[in-house]
């Protein structure tokens, strides 16, 4: 079964994971992400969720105090198409072995190139940018900007269409000079795009990926089934030692990312929150202690089982797995190739997934805010700060509790066939081996 | 087949990284990532005697203390073969058990099989190729790893019943 189960995933789980345009998008996302989680603990901070925070603080510093705040998450949260474009770029230009900087600039100017730079206001035009082209509306584009930019660069790169300087030039002029005719053949292309999508319906690229492509697929992305099935391919890849996450998000995170950002932009305009199923649903409300919800087995291994190894590597993990690391589990247990532990490490994180769904789409609790909480958050704290209520906390506990439930007739069997083995071993003579004397 | 296996702290399940300095110890038991392997063994009429752990932060600063009481545990013993790793490619571990793996298989009889991830260990693995078996395994989190635990088992086999390794080692090892 599990050799079967192999001949199938395998040969799929490594084209994707070798898959270097779907590499280069989540290297993409994670260059950004560091940003995201620091100006979102700016965004928690001027509305966080406890009542009467935004008035007291008016109160000490003044009614302008959240402008300052909104200043610096806006400097991220609007500019996420761009970012995306940039973060993507970076990784894809490095992947295809260029050099990074170079493609990554370009990738930049190209996704500006499409970017409409007039508005409107009554009968005068301002040369401004919307910053709706920017964000989260345009990471699509972002993305889609970067990956033809850099591949129309290095078809250009590896045809030589360079212009060589005589040795002895310094590498940063040489390398400046080296970029000078693939730009030029990027820019180009990405001109007459801009020319070809003004005269047509759509008269802009941004309206035609969004309305083509982005919205579309958000919507796909946005329902249960496409949260269980993540979820349980992530669990299931583990359960044969390939890091399931790595896999899945290189499919899902562009799609995840669009809803997560949705939800910031709404909750940072004080608007009605967009969508349930986001990035921060999966992180918070599906998995405990990280992939598998290994926070539940942790519990029974610690105060269930009788195995000392079993007992040992339970209280060694139960700290770092509060803050959702799990290694020490996945490895030390194991769960990889085992297939007893594999039943609750794939069941647990599916059914929270279809009782989280449930809760949620009757909205007896707010949808999560978006705000990308240091994923080392414990639960109980990441349910109430990415919904702001106390209720999300309690769906935490209910899940946790449920897993342990699920996981203890499983952890039960191994500790008894550790317990046996540890016997069996006990009474050959000492299970110990002594290298003091040796 | 009786088999020894040489595990760091983390593989053995005594903790993560915080716990590299875990003292060389170990059980007649088949711990952690050697309770993977060993299932796959009594398959076979084979099993793990017993599993060796030692912090890899504890080995740095204990290189020739460890090596040496692990080259005379394994004499005492008298394991068919000692496989040091699976180690992925946390490249701490990997040098701790190419470095013991090759003293033990120099200093006694016993054979030795080491399994290492190519990722991070460039270096360690250029370093001991020729001179230790070394089955390619994939980094932490990588696909084919339960190939790669069939190869080093049937490496292991081989080189106990003394059978010609060439060709597995070409198709199979660094």
């Amino acid at each position: 079964m599990q050799k079967k189960f192999e001949q199938v995933l395998m040969p799929v789980a490594t084209k994707l994971a070798n898959n270097v345009v779907l590499r280069s998008l989540r290297d993409g996302f994670l260059i950004i992400t560091p940003l995201i989680i620091v100006t979102s603990i700016f965004l928690l901070i001027g509305n966080f969720p406890i009542p009467g925070w935004a008035d007291f603080w008016s109160g000490v510093l003044g009614p302008k105090w959240s402008e300052w705040f909104s200043a610096v998450s806006d400097s991220v949260f609007s500019f996420t198409g761009l970012l995306a474009c940039f973060g993507i770029s970076y990784a894809y230009g490095k992947n295809r072995g260029l050099q990074a900087v170079h493609a990554s600039a370009v990738a930049i100017v190209s996704f500006l190139i499409m970017t409409p730079t007039t508005v409107k206001v009554g009968k005068t035009t301002l040369g401004a940018v919307q910053t709706i082209y920017l964000g989260p509306n345009g990471i699509f584009l972002g993305l889609f900007t970067a990956l033809v930019s850099v591949e129309l660069y290095r078809f250009a790169i590896k045809r030589n269409w360079t212009i060589k300087m005589p040795d002895g030039v310094p590498p940063a002029v040489s390398e400046s000079f080296d970029a000078l005719l693939p730009s030029a053949f990027v820019i180009l292309f990405f001109f007459l795009i801009r020319i070809i999508f003004s005269l047509t319906e759509f008269n802009t690229a941004y309206n035609f990926i969004y309305t083509m492509l982005q919205a579309p697929l958000k919507n796909v992305g946005n329902s249960l089934p496409s949260v269980l099935l993540y979820n349980f391919l992530a669990s299931l890849l583990w359960c044969f030692g390939i890091n399931g996450p790595t896999i899945t998000n290189s499919v899902w995170s562009p799609i995840f990312f669009v809803l997560t950002q949705d939800n910031l932009k709404a909750f940072q305009s004080g608007a009605k929150l967009p969508h349930i199923y986001t990035q921060q649903f999966i992180d918070i409300f599906t998995t405990y202690g990280g992939g598998g919800s290994t926070l539940s087995l942790l519990i029974v291994m610690l105060f269930v089982c009788k195995s000392k190894r079993i007992k040992e590597l339970g209280k060694l993990a139960i700290v770092p797995g509060i803050f959702g690391i799990n290694e020490p589990i996945i490895f030390g247990l194991p769960v990889v190739l085992n297939p007893i532990i594999a039943i609750p490490f794939i069941i647990v994180p599916v059914l929270n997934t279809l009782i989280s769904g449930f809760v949620f789409s009757m909205h007896w609790i707010p949808y999560t805010n978006g705000v990308m909480l240091p994923w080392t958050t414990p639960p109980l704290i990441s349910g109430w700060l990415s919904t702001g209520s106390w209720t999300g906390s309690v769906l935490q506990l209910f899940e946790l509790i449920l897993g342990v439930l699920l996981y203890y007739p499983f952890v039960k069997m191994l500790d008894k066939q550790y317990l046996n083995e540890e016997s069996a071993a006990a009474e050959l003579d000492d299970v110990d081996i002594d290298f003091s004397d040796i | 087949m009786k088999v020894i296996i040489l595990l760091d702290q983390i593989q053995s399940g005594l903790g993560g990284k915080e716990k590299a300095d875990t003292a060389l110890g170990g059980k007649k038991l088949a711990m952690g990532a050697a309770d993977t392997i060993d299932k796959t063994l009594k398959k076979q009429d084979s099993s793990v005697m017993a599993t060796f752990f030692c912090g890899t932060e504890y080995y740095e600063q204990n290189k020739e203390e460890v090596t040496g009481k692990i080259t005379r545990m394994c004499q005492k013993m008298q394991p068919d073969i000692l496989l040091v790793g699976p180690t992925y490619d946390y490249a701490d571990f990997a040098r701790m058990a190419c470095e013991i793996g090759y003293a033990v298989e120099t200093n006694s009889d016993i054979p030795v099989v080491a399994m290492v991830a190519k990722e991070k260990n460039s270096d360690t693995v250029a370093q001991f190729k020729d001179k230790l078996n070394i089955i390619k395994m994939p980094k932490k989190g990588g696909t084919g790893l339960a190939d790669s635990i069939d190869h080093g088992i049937e490496l292991c086999n081989k080189k106990v019943k003394k059978e010609d390794t060439d060709d597995f080692v070409k198709q199979y090892c660094f």
